[in-house]
């Protein structure tokens, strides 16, 4: 016993190394069979953006027995262009997400930064408001808008999501962390209120507002039930109401999934690319979203 | 609060010093003209409507003419109809089938991902959120794409004709799936989040003291994370409940909805809508949020005993 002493810890740390190095290769083996399940859907999606309609229905598995761009004009040509749609998309993600991000800072400052009479109510009755889902909105809404004559505008797609509660209530924690010493040297300088919140407080709180306007954006980018309430005209609907609706001109029912993949690759492409060129910043925004509620 | 009032008082005293009168009543106003587009906005586009809503829910109206009064009727007709009910089960459904998997395995690869037993953290992290970055429509049509019957990538693999869309009781799982492959990505990412902020100091004492690696986990790191939990299952049981894209792009067509088989409740809310029952549609919407508050109420006291049971 006492002259194995001396052997057992080599020859324990030899075998501990062993299984670590087993428990290693385990790990990242399950961990590549959940990169390929996540990645999978993705593959065919783009191999299938790059078959034919046809060859789609043929051959739906496989690798594109020619590689076609077939797809990829589609989406210009077809029907007056699933461009446009694309375009609204842009359009309308982007102006709602500029307009809100804008409106929830300026009052988070507001709510974070003065003392005014009717503060701490007016910021519970917007709390308590939370739990309230945006869908029962909808009837009335739809009401409003339309006897405004606003159905099959962009104003009706754009203007519903402009007052973010939850955005508020991120950006208030936030600026609360900002020390008010900031603001008042400028103050003493001769700033005025505009310039506190432009020149100050939006730039010193840039990461919240960055990682609202992600959430928004996205929020707004794959909102499917309200334009299908309030656009029903193609020339004005999202490319995500348009996407799931295209068949084949020639047999109607027919859907032709070549484009439509093609589209679906659209359709995401601007996401991904936020996400791939702000990586940390985007998973971060998640978080925040999460942690701070 | 000090340093909130900080700014005001400095502002004050710099009008004090300036002498000027006109500007005082520009600080008092101030605050309140930086809050008032937000709440224009929340007033005329969210609590206005809101309240129309919930009166709206007790009349038959038909979006012109004169409405009718009808009491707690709309609610009646809403919970002695058989669709409602399978609509309500179908949602019930999707959510507790995708919760636990979908918690389980973000929770395990968040566990696994923060190990040091896993080399390129910053490749596997991003790419398990991947899906999330995919649009859900573009996701939920790839779906269908991936379980179509004849045209199916699945069944050509297979060389089968599972009517995998077209089975309601298949369908049903294939939503699943769909959830939870969306979601496991966002959920890891908030998850490796809260165990990096556990300290490790505590972890390690543990192990010092002998604790195995599950004892660590079951006494301090699954204690540490309850908030965190409480909050997923949360925000995941409030979406569920809202659940609408999902399904009807993957089995609804021709800008259709899915099938009563495997609808969820807000199919009802825009089905009435679409057939001009305002009232109909605003009482689906109340319902809806009585069963969000129920929920989240139920989650809150489930944690709160687990919690209890523990010390």
């Amino acid at each position: 016993m006492a002259g194995s002493a001396t052997a057992t810890p080599t020859r324990s740390s030899a075998s501990y190394r062993r299984g670590r190095s087993i428990q290693v290769t385990l790990a990242h083996i399950v961990l590549l069979i959940v990169v390929a399940i996540s990645f999978y859907p993705l593959i065919v999606m783009a191999l299938n953006s790059f078959k034919t309609d046809s060859e789609v229905l043929r051959n739906p598995a496989g690798w594109p027995e020619v590689w076609t761009l077939a797809s990829y004009e589609a989406i210009f040509q077809y029907h007056g262009g699933l461009w446009r749609n694309f375009m609204n998309s842009v359009f309308v993600a982007t102006t709602s997400t500029l307009i809100a991000v804008w409106f929830a800072s300026m009052a988070a400052f507001a709510f974070a930064k003065y003392q005014f009479r009717g503060r701490n109510l007016i910021f519970a009755l917007l709390l308590a408001m939370m739990m309230v889902p945006f869908e029962i909105t909808v009837p009335p809404l739809y009401i409003m808008f339309a006897r405004l004559g606003w159905l099959n505008t962009y104003q009706a797609l754009i203007v519903p999501g402009l007052a973010s509660v939850f955005g508020l209530f991120l950006m208030r924690q936030y600026m609360l962390g900002i020390p008010s010493a900031l603001l008042e040297a400028a103050r003493i300088d001769g700033a005025n209120h505009w310039q506190l919140y432009w020149r100050i407080m939006a730039p010193a709180s840039a990461p919240i507002l960055g990682a609202f306007a992600i959430l928004h954006f996205m929020g707004v980018w794959n909102d499917y039930l309200w334009p299908l309430v309030v656009a029903t005209e193609r020339s004005i609907q999202p490319i995500m109401v348009v996407l799931p609706n295209l068949r084949d001109p020639h047999i109607g029912f027919l859907p032709v999934w070549g484009t439509i993949m093609a589209g679906s690759v659209l359709a995401t492409l601007p996401i991904v690319t936020v996400f791939v060129a702000f990586q940390d910043k985007f998973m971060s925004s998640v978080v925040i979203g999460a942690v701070k509620e | 609060m000090d340093t909130n009032n900080a700014a005001e008082l400095s502002a004050r005293r710099a009008t004090v010093v300036a002498g000027k009168r006109k500007i005082r009543w520009g600080d008092a106003l101030a605050p309140y003209l930086f809050i008032s587009p937000f709440i224009l906005a929340w007033l005329t586009l969210f609590i206005g409507p809101a309240i129309y809503s919930l009166i709206l829910s007790f009349y038959r109206y038909k979006g012109y003419g004169t409405a009718t009064f009808l009491g707690f009727q709309n609610y009646r007709s809403i919970l002695t109809y058989h669709v409602f009910w399978t609509m309500l089960g179908n949602t019930i459904f999707y959510w507790l089938a995708h919760v636990i998997p979908l918690m389980v395995f973000a929770f395990l690869l968040a566990v696994l991902v923060r190990s040091k037993l896993v080399r390129w953290k910053s490749f596997f992290k991003p790419v398990i959120f991947l899906p999330n970055v995919i649009a859900v429509v573009a996701s939920a049509l790839v779906f269908q794409s991936l379980f179509g019957t004849q045209y199916g990538v699945l069944n050509s693999l297979l060389g089968a004709q599972i009517p995998w869309l077209q089975d309601p009781k298949l369908t049903r799982y294939v939503v699943v799936l769909l959830l939870v492959w969306r979601g496991v990505g966002w959920w890891f990412v908030i998850f490796l989040a809260g165990l990096t902020a556990i300290n490790t100091e505590v972890e390690e004492a543990a192990l010092v003291d002998g604790a195995s690696a599950w004892q660590q986990m079951r006494h301090i790191t699954l204690p540490l994370m309850r908030n965190t939990f409480l909050f997923a299952f949360v925000m995941d049981a409030i979406s569920s409940f809202r659940l609408f894209t999902e399904v009807n792009v993957l089995v609804g067509t021709g800008g259709g909805l899915a099938p009563v088989a495997v609808a969820p409740i807000l199919n009802l809310l825009l089905s009435n809508l679409r057939g001009a029952q305002f009232g109909m549609s605003a009482a689906v919407g109340w319902i809806l949020f009585v069963l969000v508050v129920a929920v989240t109420y139920i989650q809150f006291r489930l944690f709160q005993e687990s919690a209890e049971e523990v010390e």
